[in-house]
């Protein structure tokens, strides 16, 4: 059978797309939830704001470390 | 914070603020103490010392956005 | 003028990097003299003559394009200038006003017939404002605040015990002068890139598959591309729109944080 697609190239890239599916939803869960918190309680502001960036900060750093990774992988053999 | 008079716009300006540096300060936690662990690996020949500071640098961050935001 | 980007063989080749390439204008001219840099030019002047016209002869009651230009002027204020500089807006409308103005022109080329290149998909006007949004902010602090006060207020976030800073000071020096111009020019550069690619991707799609060889079975394909195409420049107008809101809320933001420590 002939090979019908194949992937040339750096394949680290496919893994920081992979890697950056699950912030994306989270970052997105996070914001749309705050402000519709935001939105139902405004008396509510400081300390929903305070939690939306927490969950904020955390998300985006397995982003960025999804960005790395392939960096950190590449001295293991 | 503190001093400052806290008003909604003070309030959604800070947030502004907090959110939009968020991914430099993880960057570049990343980028300063996984440097000096990868100093660290290239000096002693150990390769843990890389995900080690790169883990490390992103805690950081996480609590130095903690520190200054959310507190 | 623009590459064929589908030339030899018979399977579909995905455009590359290589469409945002262009030869000079014409034979003998100088290197640096193509389509991107005519039409940044073009650009800047298209937006002075607009402001011209809007605000050179201010009526009490605006009609035609000071109407256009009052709008324009409020939402700039009322959306970036005000938030982040507060009573200091008036002040610096001017210089948000024309980033504002110059970046959503030059974005929206990208969509034009004709023109279709998105001057910010060329990295090196992105990182020009950039530079020049991170030297005013470096004079403004200094300037404000005292070049010791700048980066103690930088550096420092009060209330810590002071192992805590050996730990944190160098990221957030690291964060403030390196990583946010770098990432503030490199946003735009990127969503401008990539969005010229895929309109690029989906448009050769649309354009093998239904004019260059046209089959039965890839005829579904071809439609595919076409009304992704369509689609697409829909959503690539409203990204345009929005990233040149965002670079000018960001030097606003940058700009504001120059003129106060936070906190």
């Amino acid at each position: 059978m002939s090979v019908l697609a194949e992937v040339s190239g750096n394949v680290t890239a496919i893994g920081y797309g992979l890697a950056a599916i699950g912030p994306g939803i989270g970052v997105g869960i996070i914001f749309g939830q705050g402000v519709q918190a935001i939105a139902r309680q405004p008396e509510a502001y400081g300390v929903i704001r305070q939690n939306m960036l927490l969950g904020f900060v955390l998300t985006e750093a397995l982003a960025l470390i999804g960005l790395v990774a392939p960096f950190i992988f590449q001295g293991i053999k | 914070m503190s001093e400052q008079k806290r008003t909604p716009e003070n309030d959604g300006r800070d947030f502004a603020n907090a959110a939009w540096s968020v991914p430099s300060y993880i960057l570049s936690g990343i980028l300063v103490w996984g440097g000096a662990g990868w100093l660290l690996s290239r000096w002693t020949g150990v390769y843990a010392f890389i995900p080690i500071g790169v883990i490390l640098g992103v805690g950081l961050a996480v609590y130095l956005v903690y520190v200054k935001y959310g507190r | 003028m623009t590459p064929l980007v589908l030339v030899a063989g018979d399977e579909f080749q995905a455009p590359g990097p290589s469409i945002f390439n262009f030869p000079p204008l014409y034979e003998g001219a100088p290197a640096w003299l193509t389509k991107p840099v005519i039409f940044a030019v073009v650009g800047a002047l298209l937006v002075c003559a607009f402001a011209w016209s809007a605000f050179a002869k201010p009526q009490l009651v605006p009609r035609g394009m000071q109407n256009i230009g009052e709008k324009g002027y409020e939402f700039v204020r009322d959306q970036v200038a005000r938030p982040f500089l507060g009573k200091d807006a008036e002040r610096w409308m001017p210089l948000l006003m024309s980033l504002f103005f110059l970046i959503l022109l030059w974005n929206l080329f990208g969509v034009v017939p004709l023109i279709q290149i998105p001057i910010a998909s060329h990295i090196a006007f992105p990182i020009v404002f950039a530079v020049v949004i991170y030297a005013l902010r470096i004079y403004l602090g200094i300037k404000h605040q005292g070049p010791i006060g700048y980066f103690k207020n930088m550096m420092f976030p009060p209330g810590l015990p002071k192992p805590i800073y050996l730990l944190l000071s160098p990221i957030e020096f690291l964060s403030n002068m390196i990583i946010a111009p770098f990432t503030h020019a490199v946003r735009l550069f990127a969503n401008m890139f990539a969005g010229h690619m895929l309109l690029a991707f989906f448009s050769s799609v649309g354009f093998w598959f239904l004019f260059e060889r046209l089959t039965p079975l890839g005829s579904g394909l071809g439609v595919l591309g076409a009304v992704m195409t369509i689609a697409m420049t829909g959503f690539e107008m409203f990204i345009e729109f929005l990233q040149a809101f965002l670079f000018t809320l960001l030097a606003a933001m940058y700009i504001g944080g120059a003129l106060h420590a936070d906190h």
